[in-house]
């Protein structure tokens, strides 16, 4: 069973903990992607899985077997690095047998495995060459490759697109996606990119300063934030979060006091909230809609500025000295200084408390 | 980096650039004159740019008449020689590979405080090594040490380590770490992340650093001097010894022993010279 499971695993250098007290479980066929900011402890998590870096505490169980006490060598795991770690001198081929050498396999099945691989990431024209006489693409290619030749017990990826141009990137993003259901292993990818993490993984785990904020499937972690942060980390443009009081919480439509207009929000369900409390009110720009009358539902407020998006339009909105933003539809033909009123979407709205939780009836 | 022609900065930089050439070069080519000038073409004023060649200070620097007596008799002037390449040899062997280790430990596992370490281990470099001598040359006579090969060469290696720890370390932090952890992932233990992937990627640095500890042995004066004996002499101090002649300074002499002295070094740097510019240029690229 190919399976990584970390169990309240704590990494400080000295006074900074840089890994605090996280758990997390990869089954197998799993695609976990580790997605943050930088520096927030995602990549020394990966190298202490792949034992390059030593845990403070905390354990670590691959194949539900413990492995605190196993080198690097011996945890039979594969990784892919950042900026690919070719052997210089060696040509493409002989970086992709290097993994293999310690398998004791004849010539013969090295040859065989090479060209296999070679096949499915489109390396045949390039396998004698060296890495600086190669492309980034064809370099991170090659990087995958050596990653995925053995058969190891999970595989590891350290922001393996991060040093590709951006139409290269969503080419790999398919193909690294398509290699990795063909592996069927449990993987873990970090990554500060959240397109990268909404494509690739079936499971995100989002961190910060160390700690783990949230582990969901990539719909729910856009769609069910579980705190202001997350919300504010993943979907771009990034999510309005604007402080609000409740005036009204008797059922499940709750009053909402905010940008000094009141406006109504059906929540589908009663929640537990306290009346005059702030909290926090998250909306994405693309949960609003353009309706023609000003009601209680729906905001009311001056274009301030429009940013052009393509088929799409990024406006800003004032609203009493503040503003919020939300994408619309090019066809709509906003204008600067006009008035629009825009209604939230039902069921895209979120409740945070002054903590930055969420709040919601699950 | 584009390649430029050969000749591109055109005849007036080249010309420029010849004659302050030929002023860097012109003394040592003055000695490698004078060593074929026979002794009375030596000594005459101005110069003789135009003489007859001959080989009589070579051979005297290997056979010379003793004072009032025409028998040629051997100098064992060889042994010296020898000393020279084996104590510099020898010294420069186990700096490198003592400095390389260091330096390996130095950028990969630092200890706490490293800098520090670092810091001290430079001082010794700080002062001349005269300030040195007296405690040296007193241990050295307690211990036995003085005017044996063992001596001279621990004392040259300690000599060199300092500069071949300070250049490893910068050589090995250049390296791009994650090829060792890939190694590390591919199966291999920490003896062959450093000898199969580490070191390979640092040979320019250890011809670097072994041409420069090697230049700074070989010419080493003060040391042999006062710690070696008539067997172990290395040729600085031999060499020396023929400028306090009886009767006055043989500059021929003198000048052959140069140009013998300066082979060896001249040789290894010819031959490591291509490694020596991608070592003293290291990390000044961008990768």
């Amino acid at each position: 069973m190919s399976t990584i499971e970390l169990h309240n695993l704590t990494k400080a250098f000295g006074e900074l903990i840089a890994v605090n007290d996280v758990s997390l479980k990869v089954e197998e066929n799993e695609v976990l992607c580790l997605l943050g900011p930088s520096g927030c402890g995602k990549t020394t998590t990966l190298r202490m899985v792949a034992g390059l870096e030593v845990a403070t505490s905390g354990d670590i169980l691959i194949a539900n077997k413990n492995v605190n006490n196993l080198d690097t060598r011996d945890r039979n795991l594969a990784m892919a690095f950042q900026f690919y770690a070719l052997y210089p001198s060696l040509t493409v081929a002989e970086n992709l047998a290097n993994p293999l050498h310690a398998e004791n396999l004849s010539t013969e099945e090295v040859r065989k495995k090479i060209f296999e691989i070679a096949d499915i990431l489109q390396l045949r024209d390039i396998i004698n060459r060296k890495p600086h006489q190669l492309a980034e693409g064809e370099k991170q290619r090659v990087a995958v490759g050596r990653a995925i030749i053995r058969d190891p017990e999970c595989f590891l990826f350290d922001e393996p697109l991060s040093r590709l141009d951006v139409q290269l990137r969503e080419q790999m993003r398919g193909q690294i996606k398509e290699v990795l259901s063909n592996l069927k292993k449990a993987t873990v990818i970090v990554t500060h990119d959240q397109l990268e993490a909404l494509t690739m993984a079936t499971k995100i785990a989002v961190m910060r300063d160390g700690f783990i904020e949230q582990v969901s499937s990539p719909h729910d972690i856009f769609a069910k934030p579980n705190n202001t942060f997350v919300a504010g980390f993943i979907g771009t443009p990034q999510m309005n979060i604007l402080d609000c009081k409740i005036s009204n919480a008797n059922s499940s439509v709750v009053k909402i006091n905010t940008l000094g207009q009141e406006i109504e929000i059906d929540f589908q369900s009663q929640l537990d909230l306290n009346v005059n409390d702030d909290y926090y009110l998250g909306i994405r720009p693309r949960s609003f809609e353009i309706v023609n009358d000003n009601s209680s539902d729906s905001f009311s407020g001056q274009v301030d500025l429009i940013e052009n998006m393509g088929a799409e339009v990024l406006i800003h909105i004032k609203i009493n000295e503040s503003t919020f933003r939300s994408v619309q539809n090019k066809s709509h033909q906003i204008k600067i200084g006009e008035t629009i009123n825009l209604k939230p979407k039902k069921g895209q709205v979120h409740l945070f408390n002054k903590e930055g939780k969420v709040i919601r009836n699950e | 980096m584009k390649k430029r022609a050969i000749g591109e900065a055109g005849w007036l930089y080249t010309g420029f650039a010849a004659v302050v050439g030929f002023i860097y070069f012109f003394p040592v080519l003055f000695i490698i004159l004078t060593a074929f000038r026979s002794r009375s073409d030596t000594l005459a004023t101005p110069p003789k740019w135009f003489f007859t060649p001959t080989f009589e200070n070579f051979y005297h620097i290997f056979f010379r008449s003793m004072s009032n007596s025409t028998e040629y008799v051997a100098t064992g002037f060889h042994v010296y020689f020898f000393n020279s390449i084996y104590i510099s040899g020898m010294s420069v062997l186990l700096a490198l590979i003592i400095g390389t280790l260091a330096a390996y430990g130095f950028s990969r596992h630092p200890l706490r405080g490293n800098d520090t370490y670092l810091f001290i281990i430079l001082t010794t470099r700080m002062l001349p090594p005269i300030i040195v001598i007296v405690p040296i040359f007193l241990i050295f006579r307690i211990t036995g040490l003085a005017g044996t090969y063992t001596g001279i060469i621990l004392m040259y290696t300690a000599f060199n380590l300092p500069f071949s720890i300070w250049m490893m370390k910068s050589f090995f932090d250049e390296l791009n770490t994650e090829i060792e952890d890939a190694s590390r992932m591919d199966g291999a233990s920490e003896r062959s992340v450093f000898f199969g992937v580490c070191i390979p990627q640092v040979y320019a640095g250890l011809a670097a650093t072994s041409v420069f500890a090697l230049i700074l042995t070989w010419n080493e004066f003060l040391f042999s001097l006062l710690l070696t004996n008539k067997l172990t002499r290395t040729m600085p101090p031999a060499m020396a010894r023929t400028i306090g002649g009886e009767i006055n300074v043989d500059y021929g002499l003198l000048a052959a022993m140069i140009c013998l002295f300066i082979i060896p070094i001249f040789l290894i740097t010819y031959l490591l010279q291509n490694q020596l510019l991608r070592g003293v240029t290291f990390g000044t690229i961008k990768k």
